[in-house]
């Protein structure tokens, strides 16, 4: 009989020397296998795995610097809207104000200009008035005279009498022989 | 017409006038009848219309001084109108009476009044204008109601106005 057979046949497979503990052989077999296993996986896995946590840890490194730059980028916005609502708010005020500068101003002319043109008006108005006034003053002294004109001739003529007319010849005669 | 047509008529006027006898009264009937021709607006149309035969405005002349100038007087205003020439009557009788002056030794001297002149008051005004202007002065007095009362004298180029119109001008200027 074959020495191993025998070996086997010997020996039951089914029962264990220790109810815990392996069998001698299981232990060497297997440890040996978990040293292999093991070293396979350091030497071949391992790279892999340090280079993926290598990889793992950069891409969060570059996460976390991002993440720190677009704080900064977010902190220098805000900073930059705080800055550009101070900004509008000045140029508001400063907009309005300057609004309302010329608007006092526009206002400031508007009265000035009315009042000289209401100014200009009256006194336009006073001089025609007072042409007016002088023409018809005048007209007024033209008519009358016209009429004075025409009538005194007239009232002369109906006044003078004969005798009157006698005297005035006299009157001439005697003017006329002493002045000379 | 022309000054020298004029003083032409005139020559003749006054030579007729003298060789006819009595040249003092015919200048001054052709100055009375001169001056009414001359504020006669219709007497002097009536004269100067030509479409109505010369002999007609010849009676006509002779009715209006019929009675009133002499015979002379009326013939040589009616030769006047025969020969076309009445728009120059006043410029020629003007000439007559200038010459007639002048011929006498004096000056002519127009006066115009309101009213009429007595004799009395003509011959004191004649002597008065003499002593003014210093040389006889043959008076003609014209009626003219325009000048209102008083006289105006025009003695040559020399003027004496002392007429209520000429004050009421004055006057009128003034005013």
């Amino acid at each position: 009989m074959n020495p191993v057979i025998a070996l086997l046949a010997a020996e039951d497979p089914n029962v264990t020397h220790h109810w815990l503990l392996p069998e001698t052989g299981e232990i060497i077999y297997g440890g040996l296998a978990s040293v292999i296993v093991v070293g396979a996986l350091v030497k071949f896995a391992g790279p892999m795995i340090k280079k993926g946590f290598a990889a793992r840890t950069e891409r969060i490194q570059k996460e976390l610097d991002d993440a720190a730059n677009a704080k900064v980028k977010a902190t220098s916005d805000a900073s930059a809207i705080r800055s550009a609502l101070g900004d509008i708010a000045s140029e508001r005020s400063r907009i309005l104000a300057e609004a309302d500068a010329q608007a006092a101003t526009v206002l400031s002319e508007g009265r000035a200009r009315i009042a000289k043109e209401v100014a200009d008006l009256e006194a336009k108005a006073d001089a025609d008035l007072a042409a007016a006034q002088g023409r018809s003053n005048d007209e007024l002294r033209a008519e009358i005279s016209l009429l004075a004109a025409k009538a005194t001739p007239i009232v002369i003529a109906k006044t003078l009498t004969d005798q009157t007319k006698n005297e005035l010849v006299e009157s001439f005669i005697a003017n006329v022989g002493a002045a000379r | 017409m022309s000054s020298a047509k004029v003083e032409a008529y005139a020559r003749a006027l006054v030579e007729i006038a003298q060789a006819e006898g009595g040249l003092d009264r015919v200048e001054d009937e052709l100055f009375r009848m001169a001056r009414a021709f001359e504020s006669n607006d219709q007497l002097r149309a009536t004269l100067s219309d030509t479409t109505i035969p010369s002999e007609r405005r010849q009676q006509v002349v002779e009715q209006l001084l019929g009675g009133k100038a002499s015979a002379t007087t009326i013939q040589l205003v009616g030769l006047i109108v025969a020969a076309g020439q009445v728009r120059d009557l006043p410029a020629i009788i003007d000439v007559v009476v200038r010459e007639a002056s002048q011929g006498k030794s004096q000056s002519l001297a127009e006066v115009r009044s309101a009213v009429a002149l007595s004799d009395d008051q003509q011959k004191r005004l004649a002597a008065a204008l003499t002593k003014a202007t210093g040389k006889p002065v043959n008076l003609k007095v014209v009626v003219d109601p325009s000048v209102l009362g008083g006289l105006v004298a025009t003695v040559g180029d020399e003027v004496i106005d002392d007429t209520v119109r000429t004050r009421l001008d004055q006057l009128k200027s003034l005013i």
